[in-house]
């Protein structure tokens, strides 16, 4: 007899991750209403870089290589999940470089663009780190299985779920308690506005799209251990983010989180009684939300709609 | 009103105009004048994935197709006539099979076509190769419908099957773990055909499948069927698992530290899935068709050369599915050169019961081509991870080695039904 309990733990630990796989594509999708379909690539991305700071190949043979390396993993662990995410951040800004061009078009110029970039950057990863299997080394703290509420759990799971939590609360306290936060809320809602007031949108819109692409690699980078690290790592990204948003409404933070939890809870929860349904049940809850509510759980109208 | 006489020239002239478009523009299905110039390359469409699930695979078995065509190519090709080759992405999807199938076959107009990795893939190509007559190896998909109720006339299955594999594993598995068995199962063709196979073993041995756990294609996280796998304790756990899916899989069960507790029988470990994970990834024993160290003739050969032709593959040396997609090329063109001509029929006459020596195929026992079934019978091997490796890709340990007729698959055997050669369209290549 299936116990319950567990699956309900697994399946919240599950949500939290998918909520940080969300978060930078929330972010993009809620500010710009760019669907931005490159957010997997820069999810692979991130795990990428943060494998090249935390074995610095191409350095190895030099001495400050050497010192590097020399160091214990926990340290060069913390310095990839912060460095790696900057840089992932920076490649993202010179893609909204890129979009610039497709601001007031159609929305299928920057779904291409995004379509494009996303390839592009794949190609680039295979070409830079090879095509195969690639394993990103976590610190032994976080490794190995815990004993909790009768059954074996993965230490590094409870660790990523631990540390969706801080990116969830950073990200919210950011939106929520900080000038740039309210300029960015507030970019969502009316653009016209706050650059009638006097805001620089070009330059909010450089800085969220960079602020998005960063979290997409840092949600790379603690998704990696579990799923694997292989270039076309990021197809596995889009949709679920995608869904989220979906369900929980565009532009709603909240609703992404508490989005991210359900389907997180759905699957997990499937899994247990229905395997062969469980990926099939988050599309199945977003039908069913979406046939009550089209705007999703918290969407509410944008101020261009009314 | 006149009337229009019809004089014996404008009669012969007409004759010989619909003669020759009906020679050209005829019966296609049942008449192919492809190749009437007997000097124009043969060409060869490699249908191996290029994206997808099994995109790494792709790479690998059309690698090894590629090496097998270039070592005929420096010889002077076959029969005189060079080999060309097109190649177009499969996208691991069986939709994208059969339009690139046709697309091959009406546009590119290619004389046989090779690869596979994805059962469904394969399948959807060879209803399309029947359809036209054209020889397809179906290099590396191991479910056991591909030779069993989905086999043709045209399509030979080179990779040994589920049924092959669990064979080789189930018995000992019962003696030496236990008789209480939980089936892991990716939820498609390959999948089912296999743990079907593991189940009617098992009921054969006196084992019992106290639980089947079916994982959809594309599953990244399998902590709900490892819970559940921890819930049911059972002895042994059966997984048909390919792919990405697999990958995913043994990097969760390693940091559960399930690897040795259960014990695992993973179906078939293709080399490209396993290549570069840590070795505490590789627990359990599976099965393979061959292994680059194993200590036979001309082995260290096609090591040697395989480096040299890819020189900047991140994958150092072969492994089985790029040994599949070669030993596959390298049989149907000597099948070509044997039978002196391009005609379809004459060559699948070739290929069919073809016996391939040991030596010839670098395993230990003698293969053949199955005339019933059209499945290469080869050696099957088991192997665990290699706990004492002599080099850094030295990964697997092999620890048995099993006869082709020790692990035939008899329920292949009886649900294929060949198509007659007199229904199979015929055609110079």
């Amino acid at each position: 007899m299936t116990q319950l309990v567990p699956h309900i733990f697994n399946g919240l630990t599950l949500g939290l991750l998918f909520a940080l796989i969300a978060l930078g594509f929330m972010l993009i999708v809620g500010v710009m209403e760019v669907i931005n379909l490159a957010h997997g690539s820069l999810f692979a991305l991130g795990a990428y870089f943060a494998l090249t700071i935390i074995g610095v190949d191409p350095i190895a043979d030099t001495g400050l290589g050497q010192w590097w390396l020399s160091l214990p993993l926990v340290s060069r662990y913390v310095v990839a999940l912060f460095v790696a995410p900057v840089v992932t951040g920076l490649i993202g800004m010179l893609l909204e470089l890129c979009l610039r061009r497709t601001y007031g078009r159609a929305p299928l110029y920057g779904l291409l663009l995004t379509f494009g970039a996303g390839i592009v950057i794949e190609e680039t990863i295979r070409l830079t780190w090879g095509t195969g299997e690639q394993n990103l080394t976590i610190p032994d703290a976080i490794n190995g299985a815990t004993f909790f509420i009768g059954s074996i759990f993965s230490k590094y799971k409870f660790f990523a779920a631990g540390f969706s939590i801080l990116a969830i609360i950073g990200v919210w306290l950011f939106l929520e308690k900080t000038p740039y936060g309210a300029i960015i809320k507030a970019g969502a809602h009316d653009s016209e506005m706050v650059r009638a007031l006097g805001y620089d949108l070009s330059k909010l819109r450089l800085l969220v799209f960079g602020f998005g692409a960063s979290l997409a690699g840092l949600a790379g980078i603690v998704m990696v251990p579990i799923w694997g690290l292989r270039p076309h790592v990021g197809i596995d990204v889009v949709i679920p983010a995608f869904l989220i948003i979906a369900l929980g409404g565009v532009g709603s933070f909240g609703g992404a989180v508490i989005a991210a939890i359900l389907v997180g809870l759905t699957v997990g929860i499937t899994g247990a009684y229905a395997s062969a349904w469980s990926m099939m049940s988050m599309y199945i809850l977003l039908i069913i939300v979406l046939g009550f509510r089209s705007r999703g759980l918290f969407g509410r109208a944008s101020a261009l709609e009314n | 009103m006149s009337i229009n006489k019809i004089n014996r020239r404008t009669l012969l002239t007409t004759g010989a105009a619909a003669g020759g478009v009906t020679t050209f523009f005829g019966p296609w299905k049942y008449n192919r004048v492809l190749a009437a110039g007997h000097t124009k390359p043969i060409k060869i469409g490699l249908t191996s994935d290029a994206s997808g699930q099994y995109a790494n695979s792709g790479a690998s078995d059309r690698r090894g197709m590629l090496m097998a065509i270039a070592e005929y190519n420096e010889k002077g090709g076959v029969l005189g006539r060079m080999i060309e080759t097109t190649h177009i992405d499969t996208e691991t999807t069986p939709a994208t099979g059969s339009r690139v199938a046709e697309r091959m076959i009406s546009r590119e107009e290619v004389g046989f076509m090779i690869g596979a990795v994805s059962s469904g893939v394969a399948n959807a190509i060879s209803q399309v190769a029947q359809k036209y007559g054209v020889i397809y190896l179906n290099t590396n998909s191991s479910s056991p419908t591909e030779s069993g109720e989905n086999c043709h006339r045209v399509k030979f299955v080179w990779d040994g099957n589920g049924s092959n594999f669990a064979q080789a594993a189930v018995k000992n598995a019962i003696t030496a773990y236990g008789d209480k068995w939980m089936l892991l199962t990716n939820d498609y063709g390959w999948g089912h055909d296999t743990a079907a196979a593991t189940r009617k073993l098992l009921d054969q041995y006196g084992g019992t499948v106290v639980d089947e756990i079916l994982v959809p294609q594309g599953t990244r996280d399998f902590s709900s069927a490892l819970l559940q796998i921890q819930q049911a304790g059972p002895d042994v756990v059966a997984a048909a698992v390919g792919g990405d899916d697999q990958k995913s899989m043994r990097q969760q069960v390693a940091q559960l530290g399930m690897g040795s507790s259960p014990a695992w029988i993973n179906n078939q470990q293709d080399w490209p899935d396993v290549y570069g994970l840590p070795i505490e990834n590789l627990f359990g024993v599976f099965g393979t068709t061959w292994y680059y160290k194993l200590d036979l003739p001309g082995v260290a050969d096609f090591v040697a050369k395989y480096q040299a032709m890819y020189p900047d593959t991140s994958m150092r040396v072969p492994g089985n599915v790029f040994y599949n997609g070669y030993m596959a090329t390298k049989n149907l063109l000597a099948a070509i050169e044997r039978a002196g001509t391009t005609n379809n029929i004459a060559v699948i006459k070739e290929l069919e019961g073809h016996v391939m020596s040991a030596e010839d195929r670098m395993q230990h026992h003698d293969a053949y081509i199955d005339p019933v079934t059209h499945q290469v019978q080869q050696t099957i091997y088991l192997a665990t991870a290699n706990s004492a490796p002599t080099e850094t890709d030295d990964l697997f340990e092999i620890v048995s080695n099993t006869s082709p007729d020790e692990v035939q698959d008899m329920g292949a055997q009886a649900s294929c039904n060949l198509e007659s050669y007199d229904d199979t369209p015929t055609f110079d290549a």
